[in-house]
């Protein structure tokens, strides 16, 4: 009986490891352009991120990156599908063959780029912060936050995480899933500030101006945003890369990061 | 020695019924003046229904197309988990030393593991390693139109349909370890007797079980299977984490574009209430007028 089971378990483990095997090998051996033109589908991996990506009143997704990828496809000439991906998950569900490519405001960093492969950039981000006019009253500078006392909120596994604590080391930080959670600990007065990528900060606290502020002038840092794709595929990096110059050049990224980073027109579609 | 209960209400009931409304209206009221929360329950009807511009007709929004999803899910993960633990239910109970250990490690193992582990497993691993190869989501692309509308109906269109499944399975496995248990034990609860029986009236041992045992086992354990099922319902909010478009992923999302924590997450909970409430109130009703009394 013992060895009947123990056969059955070495194969099974056989089986798993050949199967890995093969399609660790398959998603690298054909680019995804390839793929992508084949099935007429090009798969995007993002998170909702305002004014990215999100959900406008009609429940279609709408944003900077929604704009991007929809013409990407456009001139692929073939159809976007969008999979909304938890945020800590997204790395592995591109490595594991979810969606083609991500297009989420992901921020290019050494770490990530162990891991996947990104294209140049197609816009820059900075981290700005939100306060709570209480619990921060008189904070202007980033030192007034690198302070025992102080709480931060952010959105875990961000590159605002990183930001945040690489100036603020001594804060005690909240991590938590979705931006609006971290938000809402801030409305509460649970935590001094949250730290995200620029404008949103700067949005809601126009949005809540009794209770909130923005302490800091300027963003603290300065990001270069790409697309993720699994490493190997210098095909489809190639055409990326190539598609984002193209559309620097032409003007496009320009015009419609003006129109969501810049403009609150977009406003009345959402709420 | 159990006299009926009474339906009148004692000085007890009426104390325990003012601390529950005296808690809601602090609640309430601190949520007003102390977290000075501005509710905003204007933003949330559209995301149930909008109008559509062009036609005017009204279009479900994502909170109704999630509370189906969930629906779906759950009707699915339900099926296969009756399946699974039917089959190890009985394959603990009447197997030999080998069924017996597969059933009893299929039980402990599931039940010794959290949900949400068990389905980022199966998510990433056993759906990238064995679901994507058979690439089912390839082959209804290629289906008619016909096809595939029938398919997202009844499950998930293409572009989530391999998620839908891992999400089902890992559901599905998780929920039959619990209808195992319910199973093997309404077989083992029936009386030896009963066996006896029909081997005195010259049925054989296979015949038994099909015609005498299961039979009686099904009826004694309808009820627990049914409030499994209320069970998945509400467990199937975890599937949210790997990107199923179900009612609390699709609270979430509107959550993020609007950041009115609080107005969704009343309005999902009243949802799933929604749906588990009349559920459980039936089989009560059920349960009174069906289940044998001793």
């Amino acid at each position: 009986m013992k060895k009947l089971l123990l056969v059955c378990i070495a194969l099974m483990l056989a089986a798993g490891t050949a199967f890995a095997g093969q399609t660790g090998a398959a998603l690298s051996q054909e680019s995804i352009i390839e793929k992508i033109q084949k099935q007429g589908v090009l798969r995007v991996g993002m998170s909702t991120f305002v004014p990215w990506a999100m959900k406008d009143k009609q429940g279609r997704l709408i944003g900077f990156e929604i704009d991007v990828a929809k013409k990407l496809a456009a001139d692929m000439g073939v159809t976007v599908e969008f999979v909304p991906t938890a945020w800590s998950g997204i790395i592995p569900a591109l490595l594991t063959g979810k969606f083609d490519v991500i297009i989420g405001g992901m921020g290019i960093t050494p770490e990530r780029n162990l891991k996947v492969n990104f294209t140049i950039p197609y816009e820059y981000s900075g981290m700005s912060m939100v306060a709570h006019r209480k619990k921060a009253a008189g904070f202007s500078r980033i030192e007034d936050f690198n302070k025992k006392e102080v709480a931060i909120a952010v959105r875990m596994g961000t590159t605002a995480e990183q930001a945040a604590r690489k100036y603020m080391p001594n804060a005690s930080f909240k991590l938590f899933e979705n931006e609006s959670q971290a938000l809402q600990e801030l409305n509460l007065g649970r935590v001094h500030a949250v730290v995200s990528s620029a404008p949103m900060p700067a949005f809601h606290a126009l949005k809540f101006s009794k209770k909130l502020f923005v302490p800091l002038k300027d963003n603290f840092t300065r990001e270069p945003i790409g697309f993720a794709l699994r490493k190997g595929d210098y095909d489809a990096l190639n055409y990326f890369n190539n598609w984002i110059l193209i559309n620097h050049e032409s003007g496009f990224l320009k015009e419609r990061e003006d129109y969501w980073f810049k403009t609150r027109d977009w406003e009345s579609l959402v709420q | 020695m159990f006299s009926k209960p009474s339906n009148k209400i004692t000085l007890v009931d009426a104390a325990a019924l003012a601390l529950v409304i005296a808690a809601i209206s602090f609640f309430v009221s601190r949520m007003g003046s102390v977290l000075a929360y501005e509710w905003d329950w204007g933003a949330i009807p559209r995301y149930f229904f909008f109008r559509d511009p062009e036609t005017g007709a009204l279009v479900p929004n994502i909170l109704v197309r999630g509370f189906f999803t969930t629906v779906k899910l759950s009707l699915w993960a339900t099926v296969l988990a009756f399946v699974l633990g039917t089959a190890t239910g009985i394959m603990g109970a009447r197997g030999d030393g080998f069924q017996r250990f597969v059933s009893r490690t299929y039980v402990e193992v599931v039940r010794n593991i959290p949900s949400l582990v068990l389905l980022i497993i199966f998510y990433y691993f056993v759906s990238s390693r064995f679901l994507d190869v058979l690439e089912l989501d390839v082959w209804l692309r290629g289906q008619s139109a016909g096809v595939q509308k029938t398919v997202s109906l009844l499950m998930a269109e293409p572009g989530r349909f391999n998620a839908f499944l891992s999400a089902v399975a890992a559901l599905g496995l998780y929920e039959g370890a619990y209808i195992c248990e319910i199973v093997r034990g309404g077989i083992l609860g029936l009386p030896g007797g009963q066996w006896e029986a029909a081997y005195s009236v010259g049925l054989s041992g296979p015949q038994t079980f099909r015609l005498v045992i299961l039979p009686q086992a099904f009826r004694k354990v309808a009820f627990p299977l049914a409030g499994q099922f209320i069970s998945t319902i509400k467990d199937s909010a975890i599937v949210s984490v790997i990107s199923i478009q179900e009612l609390t992923f699709q609270g979430m999302e509107v959550m993020a574009a609007t950041f009115l924590t609080f107005e969704v997450w009343v309005t999902v909970t009243l949802l799933y209430f929604i749906l588990t409430f009349p559920l459980s109130m039936s089989i009560n009703y059920l349960d009174k007028k069906f289940s044998p009394r001793g």
